[in-house]
């Protein structure tokens, strides 16, 4: 009760105005210190601390930052603007990316037709859609001003996942992350249920694009029942959110029709009024009378995404995102009941999440793991590093196990540490870290000397790494065998290298 | 000369050692005494996924059929060149190396095997297949790290389930420990100069024995043993016995890599493995041509690990899967289009080889799938799970193929009994 009322009062108290009083903001959090609470919030709705971001967040007050975040669009992002520009794929609009795919498949025709070599221009500019659009999202990731809202693409891309190297999807892809996801990220729900239910990119991942009624066309297979399945179990209302089989079948028989155009003419999405099933449907009680054509999806959706079902799902997995693996149930209560107000406003969602207490509590801070993207991300941040414009560090995250917009399944990338963490794959971690901070990772530039002064004595360069870097992370137990290994290395440069290659791949920095 | 010993000669032009020697896996009772004993006789299961959907039916030519011939008038294999195996069911002749092992019935097929599920997407017949749920998107786990999650007894060495490649796939997804190894020799943390990497290795081992504990503690541990034990073991040090010859593309170096591993006995009991490049749409070509140079390397590879692994084989089981099949009638590019059913090949000395097994649907209009495909008369998981339970000791196959009614009445009879 009384943690409620001051939750409301800090609320109302930082909504709009800059406070510089850090008192003012642990009113809720009395054991973190501004420093963790700064970093805690930088781990969870940014992709971690720049150096020396803990203490600039720490000044500004972590929850004006917060606020900030919520509302990217006023926070300017010039850095980021101007590396964009070198990624000629934000240029193509949804006509040229099909242009490229037919063009493509009619080289690879021509090849195996008459043996000739195809056009490599063709093909090459296929798959370059997909190595510059992985590289665009690390890109994003590390340099955005607009961190919440690149944790938020890439938490609602996973919700709605679609897998790049599924034929056609490798072109349908850019529109759907830029157009589809993106817009939406911290804006309604039921605005981005209804996007990606009508895009090319998921229609053709789970074969909607070809589910016709019972016998609209001789040889046709009838209703696909994929996509009816993983809106109802993964998009919306969760598996346990109360429908049965027989409603899997009735949402199908609603999505006849959803399709796509041939790719030579456009490969936007149609509906496909042959296709249809226009006889009366019933989902889940709720009579669709025969008849509605497109309409009926478009209420269907509406209905869905508003459904308290969908509130506890779709909460419950932001709230893993953001607070725990397990996330107890006062921040999923806190973000449903901010739903229910705000007919789904994604935004006050996500500010009901990171004012419950149970965002800043014991267990949430520093209970998380680290994806590979997160730990990439957060380590070439870490040092300050500019990631160039090839495909080669999106190419470490995917060797690292998470090899972007390419898990085939429709549930995403997970979202516990169990799935990530590996003999194999922490080995990887070791490397990448080792090889980050000696200036050898691929696809990266890093300048230790901007950051980090080489030359200190052993101590003072671990405390230096700690703080400056990390945010203040390391244990006694570590810095001592940082200390041990430092003793051993007389070239400052290699030492300095050493130190934070040791940081960033040891235990600590692989949590959040 | 026995048939068997004329098998390593011809299939790995080979060398001398061997020619004294009878590959005892075909004899289980006994070995002879002037053979070092196996250091380990724990079963072995070696999955080999041929991605892009293997034409089965010019894999395992079903030459005693007239409809095969009537579909495929420019791709059929001519019956002259099937390498006959049971008056109706013969091999390409590219796999003419793989015959020997079915003589001495250690080498049997599968056929008309495949999903129950009717999807003709690559991806998901492969998730299919791979997670051991056809038609159930949203299994996060796969097959192979389901039994090993319900193997505990095996549990104690990190290369219990190992998938050569740059990427743990499907099948080994899951909370079952499991290694993604690209190559053995750079497993381990990677520095140029020996005296660095031992360096950094012990530094990064004590910083994972700190304050840390759970997960990361655990597993980082795992890390440090594992790379010791590959130290000591040193498979590296394992050159192919009996003259065996790898072909020297991926395919070989793989599966010349798991022959390491089990040489040097470090727990392996699952692996996996890749070919690649089935997708025959055009210009898949009979006796000759594209399907018949990926069939040669894979008869090649397949042979020489067999010839390498000489009496160890008894033990175990080299198993191939395929997403699905590819349609009866060649289509207008001298290729074949996606289809249904295929034909899946296991080798090993718990194999009932020399049979051709599943029931035939036969390729008659009327009884394929479809009216295009070979029918599916053996549910993949049939066949996976006999080998589960009847090679490696799996008890609990409910678990592992959840929904499926497992019951031997259902197994294909790949498996010694």
């Amino acid at each position: 009760m009384g943690m409620r009322l001051l939750l409301v009062v800090t609320g109302l108290a930082l909504v709009g105005v800059p406070t510089t009083d850090p008192r003012r903001d642990f009113l809720t959090r009395a054991e973190l210190s501004p420093r963790d609470s700064a970093l805690h919030a930088l781990n969870r709705l940014a992709y971690g601390p720049r150096p020396g971001e803990v203490d600039r967040v720490a000044a500004l007050g972590v929850m004006h930052w917060i606020d900030q975040q919520l509302a990217p669009s006023r926070l300017p992002d010039r850095v980021l603007a101007g590396r964009e520009r070198g990624f000629a794929i934000l240029s193509h609009d949804a006509d040229a990316l099909s242009q490229v795919f037919t063009n493509a498949r009619r080289e690879r025709r021509r090849e195996s037709k008459d043996g000739m070599a195809p056009a490599a221009d063709a093909i090459g500019q296929l798959l370059q859609v997909v190595g510059q659009v992985q590289q665009l999202a690390v890109v994003r990731a590390v340099l955005s001003e607009r961190q919440l809202q690149e944790v938020l693409t890439d938490f609602w891309f996973n919700h709605f996942n679609v897998y790049f190297a599924k034929g056609a999807a490798r072109v349908l892809m850019p529109v759907y992350i830029e157009h589809t996801i993106r817009p939406h990220a911290l804006g309604r729900f039921e605005n981005l249920l209804l996007a990606t239910a009508q895009s090319p990119a998921m229609m053709f991942y789970l074969d909607n694009w070809e589910s016709v009624a019972t016998g609209a066309r001789a040889g046709a297979r009838g209703p696909n029942e994929n996509y009816a399945r993983e809106l109802l179990e993964l998009h919306t209302l969760g598996v346990d959110g109360g429908y049965t089989q027989r409603d899997v079948m009735e949402v199908a028989r609603v999505f006849t029709g959803w399709s796509i155009a041939r790719p030579a003419q456009s490969g936007r999405f149609q509906f496909n009024e042959w296709a249809h099933d226009a006889e009366e449907k019933v989902v889940r009680g709720v009579r669709f009378p025969a008849g509605r054509g497109q309409d009926e999806g478009i209420r269907l959706l509406k209905l869905l995404a508003n459904d308290p079902a969908t509130m506890r799902h779709v909460s419950r997995r932001l709230c893993a995102r953001l607070v725990s693996d397990q996330p107890p149930d006062g921040c999923v209560n806190a973000a449903v009941a901010a739903w229910r107000r705000s007919g789904g406003d994604i935004t006050a969602v996500v500010r009901a999440i990171v004012r419950s207490p149970d965002f800043w509590s014991a267990q949430a801070v520093r209970g998380k793991i680290k994806t590979p993207l997160e730990f990439v991300v957060s380590a070439v941040r870490a040092v300050g590093g500019e990631p160039d414009t090839t495909v080669e560090l999106a190419e470490v995250v995917g060797s690292l196990g998470q090899p972007l917009y390419l898990e085939p399944s429709p549930e995403g990338y997970p979202e516990s540490q169990e799935e990530w963490v590996n003999s194999g794959a922490l080995l990887h971690r070791m490397n990448a870290a080792a090889a980050l901070a000696a200036g050898r990772l691929p696809g990266v530039t890093v300048s230790l000397d901007g950051v980090l002064a080489a030359g200190k004595e052993p101590d003072t360069l671990i405390h230096a790494v700690d703080t400056r870097l990390l945010g203040g992370i390391l244990t006694p137990e570590s810095r001592a065998v940082l200390r041990g290994q430092l003793d051993a290395v007389r070239n400052p440069v290699a030492a300095r290298a050493l130190a934070v290659g040791l940081a960033l791949g040891g235990p600590e920095f692989q949590r959040q | 000369m026995p048939i068997s010993r004329r098998v390593f000669v011809k299939s790995s032009g080979l060398a001398l050692v061997s020619l004294g020697m009878d590959p005892l896996f075909l004899e289980r009772a006994a070995y002879l005494p002037y053979h070092p004993l196996p250091s380990s006789t724990d079963p072995v299961l070696i999955c080999l996924f041929m991605r892009g959907a293997v034409d089965g039916l010019n894999m395992i030519v079903p030459h005693g059929d007239p409809v095969y011939y009537r579909e495929r008038p420019t791709i059929a294999i001519p019956a002259r060149d099937v390498i006959d195996l049971d008056g109706f069911f013969g091999l390409h002749p590219r796999l003419a190396s793989l015959k020997p092992l079915w003589d001495e019935k250690v080498l049997a097929a599968v056929h008309a095997v495949g999903s129950p599920d009717a999807t003709r997407s690559h991806f998901d017949g492969q998730d299919y297949m791979e997670s051991g749920t056809p038609g159930v998107k949203a299994t996060s786990d796969g097959w192979l790290n389901r039994y090993c999650q319900h193997d505990a007894e095996h549990a104690n060495t990190p290369f219990r389930a190992v998938a050569f490649g740059p990427q743990l796939p499907r099948v080994l997804a899951g909370t079952a420990p499991s290694l993604a190894i690209d190559d053995l020799q750079a497993f381990g943390l990677r520095l140029p100069r020996a005296a660095a990497r031992d360096r950094l290795t012990r530094a990064f081992e004590a910083l994972y024995a700190g304050a840390e504990t759970g997960l990361l503690a655990t597993s980082g541990q795992e890390s440090f043993e594992a790379i010791r034990l590959l130290r000591r073991a040193n498979p590296l040090q394992y050159r192919p016995a009996n003259g065996a010859a790898y072909p020297s593309r991926r395919l070989g170096r793989s599966l010349l890599q798991i022959a390491q591993l089990i040489k040097a006995d470090l727990g392996l009991r699952v692996a996996c493995l890749d070919a690649i490049g089935w997708d025959t749409h055009t210009n898949e070509g009979a006796s000759d041509g594209q399907l018949a140079g990926l069939l040669d390397e894979l008869a090649a590879a397949l042979m020489a690990f067999t010839v390498d692994m000489g009496e160890r084989m008894r033990d175990i089981v080299v198993l191939t899967m395929s997403e699905f099949g590819r349609a009866v009638r060649e289509n207008g590019s001298g290729g074949t289009d996606h289809g249904h059913a295929t034909a899946m090949l296991a080798i090993g000395g718990p194999v009932a080889g020399g049979r051709v097994l599943g029931r035939w649907p036969s390729l008659d209009l009327a009884s394929r799938f479809e009216a295009r495909d070979l029918a599916v008369t053996t549910d993949f998981r049939a066949l996976f799970g006999e080998i589960l339970a009847r090679h490696l000791g799996a008890t609990d196959l409910a678990a592992v193929f959840p929904g499926f009614d497992a019951r031997p009445a259902n197994f294909p009879g790949i498996v010694r009994t």
